[in-house]
């Protein structure tokens, strides 16, 4: 336990001491839901479009600033995979389980934090824009929220450690272009139907921002598909990217 | 018992042998310089003897424990500065330390003593709270090296410990290899002969795999008929290269 909290700590520190984390895992979402909410004051009331309401940006801006702690996670693994740094911590008593759980759990807290900011920075929107938003709401959607965080950093884990430095974060931007604009946030997949639509459902990005926008509204009714469907794609992606990272490190001390 | 033993050792990648039935023996408390051109099997002698390489045939040991069936204590013996500094970039130089202490599940005050005492004794208390990215090569090397020594290892593998340095920082070094002489047994490779002949209690002189000769400066200069490790190293590379 004490190796992974060791390790852990180091990449929490790694994470937050790097000043593109702030821009990207911060600064982009925030703006991005100031952006999002003055292109809604300049929709006409009458287009009964709410797709960037303050209701419903909160949790599509929460899933798409996950997307880049993804990327600083895939960064972290690639570069201490590319350098001698890892080589020196498998000569260490260090186990698997210990890199796996050190590189996943603080990149979990980081989710968390950047979740809650985000939505306390919906609060204020809300509060100026006069669009109620419930707190114990986005309380659970950042509960809900949980598993598409475990999903990214996963994914994150995964690309870090099958590509170095130069191709990992390309196909994370793939990814976020994906979850950006396949997860329903900037429009209403129920609203466009054909192809589209079923592509968007078969991704797990719709899922989670539909469950994040249904916990904000207190629907339990209807949050339960989607959180399973955003937790079976959890799970599929963690299992996969542990034995991945396993698998890798049997090979390279062979 | 040795401190480090191989018996036969053989690494073969794919279509290249990098080291070939290696029996080497480094005694406790030894320095012990591994000599050798570039590929001759040095470091992925030294990756075997730290179980980040499984020996393709025969047997490795350190303190009279099997690198591959006892790998756990193996790793608890053992420390490496690897040829590329090796550190947490965004983490201080104190934080470094103290995270490899809480690989090795130090307690906190034996976390704090052996802090101090490498921070103290590598001189490394102006810049105990700079980050690693912002230090010199020099000085990234002797934390690098702090932190192969911090786990308490009983054999410490230095690979190339000066490589790329400039002569104050290389001779800085030389000063703390001076220091840990007696404490621990280590293991240096490296391409400065000057170095080798500085610090160490024995060389071996490694090529293709294979080690041609070992012993103190005056035996190899004895058997060779050359004076000074340089000449000494020529001598048995040319003579391989002429087989």
């Amino acid at each position: 336990m004490s190796k992974t909290i060791a390790f852990s700590g180091r990449n929490f520190k790694e994470l937050v001491r790097d000043p593109l984390s702030y821009i990207f895992c911060l600064g982009f979402p925030l703006v991005m839901l100031v952006v999002m909410t003055l292109v809604n004051d300049s929709i006409p009331k009458e287009t009964n479009m709410t797709i960037f309401r303050i209701d419903n940006l909160a949790g599509g801006i929460a899933v798409f600033g996950l997307t880049f702690v993804m990327l600083f996670v895939c960064l972290t693994v690639a570069k201490d995979r590319s350098g001698a740094f890892l080589m020196r911590l498998y000569s260490t008593p260090m186990k698997s389980g210990n890199f796996i759980a050190g590189y996943i759990l603080p990149s979990l807290l980081l989710s968390l934090l950047q979740t809650v900011i985000a939505f306390a920075a919906s609060l204020v929107i809300s509060a100026i824009t006069g669009i109620e938003l419930n707190i114990g709401g986005l309380l659970l959607s950042v509960v809900v929220l949980i598993p598409t965080m475990i999903m990214l950093i996963s994914l994150g884990l995964l690309f870090g450690t099958l590509f170095n430095e130069k191709a990992a974060p390309g196909l994370c931007s793939v990814v976020i272009s994906l979850a950006s604009f396949l997860g329903g946030i900037w429009f209403d997949v129920d609203a466009t139907g054909g192809i589209l639509a079923d592509i968007c459902n078969v991704l797990p990005f719709v899922h989670s921002v539909k469950a994040a926008r249904l916990a904000c509204a207190l629907d339990f009714e209807n949050i339960l598909p989607h959180l399973l469907i955003s937790s079976a794609y959890a799970l599929g992606f963690t299992v996969l990217s542990i034995a991945v990272f396993r698998g890798k490190m049997k090979a390279d001390l062979g | 018992m040795y401190a480090v033993q191989t018996k036969g050792l053989v690494k073969q990648y794919k279509t290249k042998t990098a080291v070939s039935g290696l029996d080497l023996a480094v005694n406790e408390g030894e320095i012990y310089a591994l000599l050798g051109v570039n590929g001759a099997g040095k470091t992925t002698t030294i990756r075997m003897l730290t179980c980040l390489s499984k020996p393709t045939a025969g047997e490795c040991f350190v303190c009279g424990k099997n690198c591959v069936s006892e790998m756990s204590e193996v790793k608890k013996l053992t420390g490496i500065s690897p040829q590329d500094t090796a550190v947490a970039d965004n983490l201080t130089v104190e934080e470094n330390l103290r995270f490899i202490c809480g690989i090795y599940e130090f307690g906190k005050e034996k976390t704090k003593a052996s802090v101090d005492e490498m921070i103290e004794l590598f001189g490394l208390a102006e810049y105990k709270n700079f980050r690693a990215k912002t230090l010199s090569g020099g000085w990234k090397r002797k934390l690098s090296i702090a932190m192969a020594l911090i786990g308490e290892p009983k054999v410490l593998f230095l690979d190339e410990p000066t490589l790329g340095l400039d002569v104050l920082a290389r001779r800085e070094l030389w000063s703390v290899v001076e220091k840990l002489r007696n404490r621990m047994t280590i293991v240096l490779t490296t391409h400065y002969m000057e170095e080798a002949e500085k610090l160490s209690d024995r060389i071996g002189i490694m090529i293709n795999g294979v080690l041609k000769e070992e012993g103190t400066l005056s035996e190899l200069e004895e058997r060779t008929g050359e004076k000074g490790l340089e000449n000494v190293f020529v001598k048995i590379a040319e003579k391989e290269s002429v087989k």
